[in-house]
């Protein structure tokens, strides 16, 4: 009796158990028919409120290429269930399958939780629909790996994908000698990921973030104090050690966010080298650029090098000046030391009672 | 108690004089007119008297103080002999602000020289932030400046200033006692230099304050008032300035901490240290073995004093 129930049992799981590998390919393919039934339309789109178009149109094409080649529609717009829809789509969650040990054969990395805690992350959980979910940046269909120089986050395009947004910013970056410089072609020189990171966004005046005035320094002296990156393009790296060694270098590494930083005075989207007319460190707008913290900076303060190292002779009066009080330090302290060990050895010799 | 027991007395043979007095000179006046001025006589000299014992008796408490004080000392140590007063009490107050602000100044600026030092790092929070530590440096700047003027001032117009400063003036004397020294150290000659008022030492200290105020305030006031100063010089004086501020801090805090504490702190005959620098005074002892010639200088002026005194009487 027991057996025979048990027998059943099995036997009514039986086709369910077999059914689970083959059908979510058949149910694929009948997906992306019945998408294409209408999506397949080159006319099919929506007018927004706002007298946008929104283009509806794909095609069995339209993942090729992709890193989601293999994926269906309902793989990523698993919320559809009827057609026509009765509800609009919701936008779609990639950490669906994005997280550190899915088993549907995304990359396993977590890089991506950086970003709900990143500036854009928490503009979208305070509300703001206008802040970008992974696909504003990564592409919609079309993604592709950051590697692939036609991803929309690669290298040389990403400053494009931000400034879709950042329009502004993207306009002063492009003219500047790193957009320049990134247009002619050489990798080295930094997109706006480079100096602001991936998925860590933070703005400015957050003490995590990249650019954070106490951090600007460190930042920028990733290339700029490296001889291999800029001894390419003839740029020199002491600028960072002496930036150190002087008031504000020092005042900026013991955490103080009103000293000058290398963007105060350099400016940080708009950089442009000094021989520029319309750098902010022209010798013509170095005493503007100055006056921003120190008014009243005369032009007669431009004079002469900015980025000075005392102990080399490059420095001028300065070098003559410190050398002056190196050996008057050298020279007085020996003397004075020399006299107390000449008293201690008088001393002793009393003390032993010789004469 | 006792000041009550000690005036009574004398009081009462006082006033019966007084009483004598009165008594000669209103003789001829009627009796009420002259009961009236005797009786407005006598209040006010007894307000007097009262006045005046008071205040004595005070100075003599504190002079009776002092003596048992001294008592005391001497039955201690009595190798030391008499105390004398070396520093003025205006003296010793410049010192004091001076070096109060010479410590300020050198906790707050060194981490700015050395800020990759592992204690900087906990000094700057110790003020709470850099910011507040630069507003610190600033009071120790302050305190520098006054002292500087006050000193100045000192010097012109007191008379203990002058001659202090006319006493400090390097003179050939200098390099022979500081030879000789230096010999006395090797025990090439068993005599000690015979020093005034002020030991070359004493002067070489004095003259480097000198020279470290000038430089440390000349350049910090160039780099305290920076917006100001960029209206008038080019940058390379402000880097000078910057460059002269922090190498002078340097030899002036190793002079401090390595000369100037040997000298009156690690130096045997002082270890840990006097209190020279509070009270003022030096024993009689150290007066005849750091400054013999000053010494016989106040003992002579002494004998004449005392010389004249007897001639007087």
């Amino acid at each position: 009796m027991k057996g025979r129930v048990i027998c059943a049992v099995i036997a009514a799981l039986l086709p369910g158990i077999g059914s689970l590998g083959a059908v979510p390919s058949a149910e694929a393919r009948v997906s992306l028919e019945k998408c294409t039934l209408c999506h397949g339309k080159p006319e099919f789109r929506k007018i927004l409120v706002d007298g946008k178009i929104r283009d509806l149109f794909v095609t069995a094409d339209t993942l090729k290429g992709s890193v989601h080649e293999k994926k269906t529609c309902v793989d990523c717009h698993f919320d559809i269930s009827e057609i026509p829809h009765r509800e609009r789509p919701r936008r779609i969650a990639c950490t669906h399958c994005h997280y550190k040990g899915n088993a549907e054969g995304a990359p396993q990395s977590d890089a991506y939780l950086a970003y709900f805690d990143s500036v854009h992350g928490k503009a979208i959980a305070k509300g703001n629909s206008k802040a970008p979910l992974c696909q504003d940046c990564h592409g919609n269909h079309n993604i592709l790996k950051a590697k692939n120089p036609e991803a929309a986050v690669a290298r040389t395009k990403v400053a494009e994908t931000c400034g879709r947004c950042h329009i502004e910013i993207y306009a002063q970056y492009k003219t500047s000698i790193h957009g320049v410089a990134l247009g002619k072609g050489i990798v080295e020189a930094p997109s706006c990921t480079g100096c602001h990171g991936e998925h860590k966004i933070y703005g400015h005046e957050d003490p995590k973030s990249t650019v954070y005035a106490t951090h600007v320094a460190d930042q920028c002296s990733k290339c700029h104090a490296s001889v291999s990156v800029m001894g390419k393009f003839g740029i020199e790296t002491e600028q960072v050690a002496t930036y150190k060694e002087s008031f504000h270098g020092v005042a900026s590494q013991f955490g103080s966010r009103t000293v000058a930083n290398c963007a105060s005075c350099h400016g940080t989207h708009d950089i442009r080298p000094a021989e520029d007319p319309l750098s902010s460190v022209n010798p013509k707008n170095v005493p503007k650029t100055c006056g921003k913290c120190h008014p009243g900076a005369n032009p007669n303060f431009a004079v002469g090098k900015m980025h000075i190292d005392a102990k080399k002779k490059e420095a001028g009066i300065v070098y003559y000046v410190a050398s002056f009080f190196k050996y008057l330090t050298i020279g007085t302290m020996l003397a004075l030391i020399a006299h107390i060990f000449l008293d201690m050895y008088g001393r002793t010799r009393r003390l032993r009672g010789e004469k | 108690m006792r000041v009550d027991e000690k005036r009574e007395p004398l009081q009462e043979i006082i006033e019966k004089e007084i009483e004598a007095a009165l008594a000669e000179e209103t003789a001829h006046l009627d009796p009420e007119k002259a009961a009236e001025l005797r009786e407005k006589i006598r209040r006010r000299v007894r307000e007097e008297m009262e006045r005046e014992i008071r205040l004595r008796t005070a100075a003599e408490r504190r002079e009776e103080e002092r003596r048992r004080r001294e008592e005391r000392r001497r039955e201690k140590r009595h190798e030391e002999g008499e105390m004398f007063q070396r520093f003025n009490r205006n003296f010793r107050f410049q010192h004091i602000v001076m070096f109060t602000s010479v410590i300020l100044l050198i906790i707050t600026g060194m981490p700015i020289k050395f800020p990759n030092f592992i204690l900087s790092r906990f000094v700057v929070a110790m003020w709470g932030g850099i910011g507040n530590s630069t507003i610190v440096h600033r009071i120790g700047a302050g305190m520098l400046i006054y002292f500087m003027v006050h000193h100045l001032f000192y010097t012109i117009l007191s008379r203990d200033g002058r001659r202090d400063f006319m006493l400090l003036i390097p003179m050939p004397k200098d390099v022979r006692d500081a030879a000789r020294n230096i010999r006395y150290f090797l025990g090439r000659t068993t005599e000690k230099p015979r020093f005034g008022r002020f030991s070359y030492i004493e002067k070489f200290d004095y003259w480097a304050v000198y020279w470290g105020c000038v430089i440390m305030i000349g350049s910090g006031a160039l780099l305290w008032g920076e917006s100001i100063a960029l209206k008038f010089f080019p940058k390379f004086v402000l880097d000078i300035a910057h460059e002269a501020h922090s190498d002078e801090a340097l030899l002036a805090t190793l002079a401090i901490v390595i000369w100037h504490f040997y000298n009156v702190h690690f130096n045997p005959d002082r270890f840990p240290g006097t209190l020279m620098w509070w009270h003022g005074q030096i024993s009689e002892h150290e007066m005849k073995d750091h400054h013999p010639l000053e010494y016989e200088e106040i003992m002579a002026k002494r004998a004449k004093q005392e010389a004249a005194e007897v001639i007087n009487r």
